[in-house]
C-alpha cells in the first residue's frame, strides 16, 4: 500500500474504475468527482487561468477515460492519473504559453489579474477575501519558469516525494532536488522583491 | 555571511529519505550555522505561503458523464449486434417468411423425410403416379383382406354349424332317452296298475266265490231243514 494513502481510499478507487470499466457512468462520475478538484486546481496553478486550467482538466479526464483499461493497479491511480496529467500539462504548454507574465527582472510592475486572459470568467469572490491569497500564490509561481513550476506543484502541493517526481518527469532524483532547492530560492527573492506575500 | 554547505544541504533538507544520522547532522549544523538556518527560515516561509493556497471548486461540467454514457452505450450496441440470441426471433420469422415464399413443403414417409420447394410439374407427375401407385396398392391390400375376411367367415360358418349340429345332436339324444324313461315309467306303471287292478279283481273273485259259498251254504241249509 503506498505510502500515507488510506487502504479504503485505494480500494475505492479501484472499486470505481472497475464499476466503471464495466460501465457504470455513476462511478465514472464519482471518479471523476474525486480528483476534480485536484486536477482543476493543478491546472490552475500551472497555467494561470481557470479557462486553461479546465481545458486541461478536461483533456486530463478525456485521457484518463481513454485508458482507464489499461490501469493494472500496480501503482497509486493519484500517480496514474498525475502522470497523464504531466504529459496534458506538457503538450499544452507547447501549444500556449502558460502564465504570459515577464520575469520581474524586467523591472515591470505587473498585475496578476492583468494577465488573465480576456475570456477568462472569473467571479467575484476570486478577486475578494481568501482568493486574493490564491492569486499571490499565481503570481509568484508565474514568474518562474514551467520545470520548476511543476517541480514546486509535485512537491509542495501534491506531497509526492523526489523518486516519484522523477520518475514522473523523466529525471534524476538529484536533477529534481537541484529544480526544486532553485525554484524554492527563486520564489523567495520574487517574494522579498515584490513583498507580494505577507510575512509571518 | 555564506556557508558553501547551504546549497547540498537545503537540498538535502527537502528529500524524503534522509537517515536520521543526516537528519541529526543538518540539525547541528543548522543549529551553529547562521546562514544556513536564515535561508532554510526563508525557504520554509516560502513553502508555507504556497501552501496558503485554497482548493477552489472546478466550474460546473458534464464530468465528462454525457461522452461516456454515448460510448458504453455504442459499445452495448455493439457488442450486442453480435449477440445471435437477440436476433433468434428475428432469424426465425425470416426462415417462416422464406418458407412460405418458396412454397416448401416437408414429407415424412416411409423413405424419410424430404423437403421440396414450389410446386413443379415433374413433381405433380410423379405425385400423380404415386397416387395410382398407392391407389393401386391399397386395392390390392382391401382384396386380400376381403378373402381373409371372406375365409375367416367361412370358417367361422364352419364352426358355427358343427356347434349346431353337436348341440342339437345332443339334444335328440337327450330327448329320445326322456322319451324312453318315459314309456319305461308309464309300462313301470301301467304294470303296476295292471297288478292292482288284478289283486282287486282276483279279491273280487274270491267275494263272489265267498258270496257263492255262502250262498250255496244257505241253500243246502235251507234244503236240509224244509
Amino acid at each position: 500500500m503506498p505510502d500515507g494513502v488510506p487502504m479504503s481510499l485505494i480500494d475505492e478507487d479501484e472499486a470505481l474504475i472497475a464499476a466503471a470499466l464495466k460501465g457504470s457512468s455513476y462511478a465514472w462520475e464519482k471518479l471523476v468527482k474525486r480528483y476534480e478538484t485536484r486536477l482543476y486546481n493543478h491546472g490552475l496553478r500551472l497555467t494561470g487561468n481557470p479557462t486553461d486550467a479546465m481545458d486541461l482538466m478536461q483533456e486530463v479526464f478525456l485521457g484518463v477515460y481513454r485508458n482507464l483499461h489499461r490501469f493494472r493497479g500496480d501503482a497509486k491511480f493519484s500517480s496514474w492519473i498525475f502522470r497523464i496529467a504531466h504529459n496534458k500539462s506538457v503538450d499544452m504548454s507547447r501549444r500556449k504559453r502558460f502564465m504570459t507574465v515577464q520575469s520581474r527582472s524586467d523591472e515591470d510592475e505587473v498585475d496578476f489579474l492583468d494577465t488573465l486572459p480576456a475570456s477568462s470568467k472569473f467571479e467575484p469572490e476570486m478577486v475578494l477575501g481568501q482568493s486574493q491569497l490564491n492569486a499571490k500564490v499565481l503570481s509568484m509561481l508565474a514568474q518562474i519558469p514551467l520545470d520548476q513550476r511543476l517541480i514546486v506543484e509535485y512537491k509542495v502541493f501534491q506531497s509526492l516525494t523526489f523518486e516519484e517526481i522523477a520518475e514522473l518527469q523523466d529525471l534524476s532524483v538529484n536533477t529534481a532536488k537541484t529544480r526544486f532547492y532553485a525554484a524554492l530560492k527563486k520564489l523567495k527573492v520574487i517574494s522579498e522583491e515584490a513583498n507580494v506575500l505577507p510575512q509571518n | 555571511m555564506s556557508c558553501p554547505k547551504t546549497e547540498h544541504l537545503l537540498k538535502e533538507y527537502f528529500a524524503d529519505d534522509l537517515s536520521q544520522l543526516a537528519k541529526s547532522e543538518m540539525e547541528k549544523h543548522l543549529h551553529e550555522c547562521v546562514a544556513c538556518n536564515e535561508e532554510l527560515e526563508s525557504l520554509l516561509l516560502v513553502q508555507s505561503n504556497l501552501h496558503r493556497w485554497q482548493d477552489r471548486q472546478a466550474p460546473h461540467w458534464d464530468r465528462g458523464v454525457e461522452l461516456f454514457r454515448r460510448e458504453h452505450r455504442l459499445t452495448e450496441d455493439r457488442s450486442s449486434v453480435f449477440n445471435i440470441w437477440q436476433w433468434l426471433p428475428t432469424s426465425v420469422s425470416l426462415a417462416m417468411l422464406l418458407l412460405v415464399i418458396f412454397n416448401t413443403s416437408f414429407e415424412a414417409g416411409e423413405q424419410g423425410v424430404s423437403i421440396s420447394f414450389g410446386k413443379s410439374a415433374n413433381a405433380g407427375a410423379n405425385s400423380m403416379d404415386q397416387l395410382a401407385e398407392f391407389r393401386r396398392a391399397q386395392q390390392e391390400e382391401f382384396s386380400e383382406f376381403m378373402i381373409r375376411v371372406e375365409n375367416r367367415q367361412d370358417q367361422n360358418n364352419l364352426l358355427l354349424m358343427q356347434a349346431v349340429f353337436d348341440q342339437t345332436q345332443q339334444t335328440t339324444a337327450e330327448n329320445l332317452e326322456r322319451i324312453y324313461a318315459f314309456f319305461e315309467e308309464q309300462r313301470l306303471q301301467d304294470l303296476q296298475d295292471m297288478r292292482v287292478g288284478y289283486q282287486e279283481l282276483v279279491n273280487n273273485d274270491y267275494e263272489t266265490i265267498r258270496s257263492l259259498e255262502q250262498l250255496a251254504q244257505f241253500v243246502s241249509f235251507n234244503d236240509v231243514a224244509p
